[in-house]
């Protein structure tokens, strides 16, 4: 099976400026996808080259297995779309909002009356689906985009912050429909956020992308950004004996904190062995050793503003 | 043709949505429709002909140069115009939706117009006249010409409002717009008689630079240039 998405050196620039610079990645099918970013790094530039609607400066991109370029009709057939601006007609009803892309996307009367009212059904807006979208909140309004995203089953769903302006309850509505809808297996999800929460409970890989370049790539739970050194947590029965320990060069020790737990930076990896050496010859009482692991939040933090 | 015809349903669907496009429409039918007959021109008249005529263009005039460049500013203002973009739609059907969307509008407008011209005509002087639309060139000037600056208008006023933000600018320079082609066939119009021959051929011309238009508008109405505009 063919990638969903693959760029290659994908550049964009604009008159003065340069967008996206190199960025390469591959995605497989099923891949439920967090690109994290600040405001103004090339997510949004990133995105419309996938959808066809830049051409890239240099490099190449193909999204399920096709040219945005060459065959962007096609390919966004296939794409279900939320924008960071959820784009409604505000003059039409939310029925009418989605019947208009239920027409677009060449669904008979029949099956627009099915899907429409199915979407509808599915974020809890079929008693409004008469009602003009200008007097909907910012939640409504998000809900009825995604139901729009997911109306023709796409292939590939690109999503740009889709729970903004959702309170917790459908945040977790729509974190259950989109873990779902990647269960079901070979539908892509390709999702902008900063909700690094929702990332890390939702995507099986993300990507840090900071002024235009891909900076760290891979799955939230393994993922490491930037240079770090590494840090492991330590329980002993008797911290106070740790203070004379010998330890490895540049090792800095740090606590107890409330809990018991010592922290230990280290200059290298492979010195934790001589750590827990120098720990039981200081009579310390080692109970524990558990390599401290850094949050999605720390790893971005740290790529994005270097902390 | 469904693409094209699907633009056409959400432009409907929207127009109707809109207070003030209705209010627009409506005002510019009934102000068109009565005004000739009440200024106290004679009945029948070469003069009361021809203000009526004028009339007539002057509601698809109207109609469209307000509410072309509004089908792309609303699109814009209302984030709807990038995610149009991101559907299968192509750029032409999206292109030749909104130039017709504006066109039916500005049309319907003038056969209103005439339509109420016609009645008020018949209440007021009890004539119930259709003499201008006996004559050819009176046929060419009612259906004719409204049509042909419609479609030059909605073209224009569709590129208008892709580089000017606001609706009363892009409304401004779309009628501007109009004295460019509308000078010299004004001038023909009054050092040379006023011929079917004469109408016939200005219509044409008329006709061959909208297409042009047309096509120019097909080639720029792109995905990418319409992103570009929009960050400027």
């Amino acid at each position: 099976m063919s990638a969903a998405i693959v760029f290659q050196g994908l550049t964009r620039r604009f008159a003065g400026h340069t967008a996206v610079a190199d960025l390469n990645l591959e995605l497989q099918p099923g891949t439920v996808f967090g690109f994290l970013g600040p405001n103004g790094s090339g997510k949004t530039t990133t995105v419309r080259m996938m959808l066809g609607l830049l051409r890239p400066s240099a490099g190449s991109l193909r999204v399920l297995d096709l040219d945005p370029i060459a065959d962007g009709e096609r390919l966004r057939s296939q794409t279900g779309v939320l924008l960071d601006q959820v784009g409604l007609y505000d003059r039409l009803t939310a029925r009418q909002n989605l019947d208009l892309f239920a027409r677009i996307a060449r669904m008979g009367p029949a099956e627009r009356r099915r899907k429409v009212e199915a979407a509808l059904k599915r974020v809890d807006l079929w008693d409004r689906r008469a009602d003009h979208v200008s007097g909907f909140s910012k939640g409504m309004r998000q809900k009825l985009g995604i139901a729009r995203a997911l109306l023709a089953d796409p292939q590939l769903l690109i999503l740009d912050e889709p729970t903004s302006g959702l309170d917790p309850v459908n945040i977790k509505l729509l974190r259950d429909l989109l873990t779902s809808l990647a269960a079901e297996g070979g539908r892509t999800i390709f999702m902008c956020t900063h909700q690094l929460d929702e990332a890390q409970r939702i995507c099986s890989q993300v990507g840090i992308i900071r002024a235009g370049r891909l900076v760290a790539v891979g799955a939230p739970e393994t993922l490491e950004g930037g240079e770090r050194p590494p840090v492991v947590r330590l329980h002993c029965a008797r911290p106070e004996a740790a203070r004379g320990a010998r330890l490895p060069e540049g090792t800095r020790l740090e606590g107890p904190d409330a809990e018991g737990w010592l922290r230990a930076t280290l200059a290298h990896p492979e010195d934790v062995e001589a750590l827990v050496k120098a720990l039981v010859a200081a009579d310390a009482g080692v109970q524990a050793v558990v390599p401290e692991r850094r949050s999605l939040e720390d790893v971005y933090l740290s790529v994005v503003e270097g902390t | 043709m469904s693409d094209f015809l699907t633009v056409l349903w959400k432009e409907a669907a929207e127009f109707v949505g809109n207070r003030r496009s209705l209010r627009v429409f409506a005002i510019a039918v009934l102000f068109m429709g009565i005004l000739p007959d009440i200024q106290g021109t004679k009945a029948n008249s070469a003069t009361l002909v021809l203000i009526r005529v004028i009339y007539v263009a002057l509601a698809a005039v109207i109609v469209v140069a307000q509410t072309a460049p509004n089908l792309v500013i609303h699109e814009r203002e209302g984030h709807t115009l990038e995610t149009l973009l991101a559907t299968r739609l192509p750029d032409r059907a999206i292109f030749a939706g909104k130039v017709a969307a504006a066109v039916a509008y500005g049309y319907g407008a003038a056969m209103l117009t005439m339509a109420i011209q016609l009645i008020v005509d018949g209440v007021i002087r009890g004539s119930w006249s259709w003499s201008y639309l006996a004559a050819p060139i009176g046929r060419w000037f009612v259906f004719g010409v409204p049509v042909v600056l419609a479609a030059y208008l909605a073209t224009v006023g569709t590129f208008v409002a892709l580089r000017i933000g606001d609706q009363r600018s892009a409304y401004l320079v779309t009628m501007l717009s109009l004295a460019v082609i509308a000078l010299p066939f004004v001038l023909g119009l009054v050092t040379l008689q006023a011929s079917v021959a004469w109408v016939e051929q200005a219509l044409f011309t008329l006709a061959v630079v909208d297409a042009l238009l047309a096509a120019i508008g097909v080639r720029l109405f792109n995905r990418e240039r319409l992103i570009l505009y929009q960050q400027e």
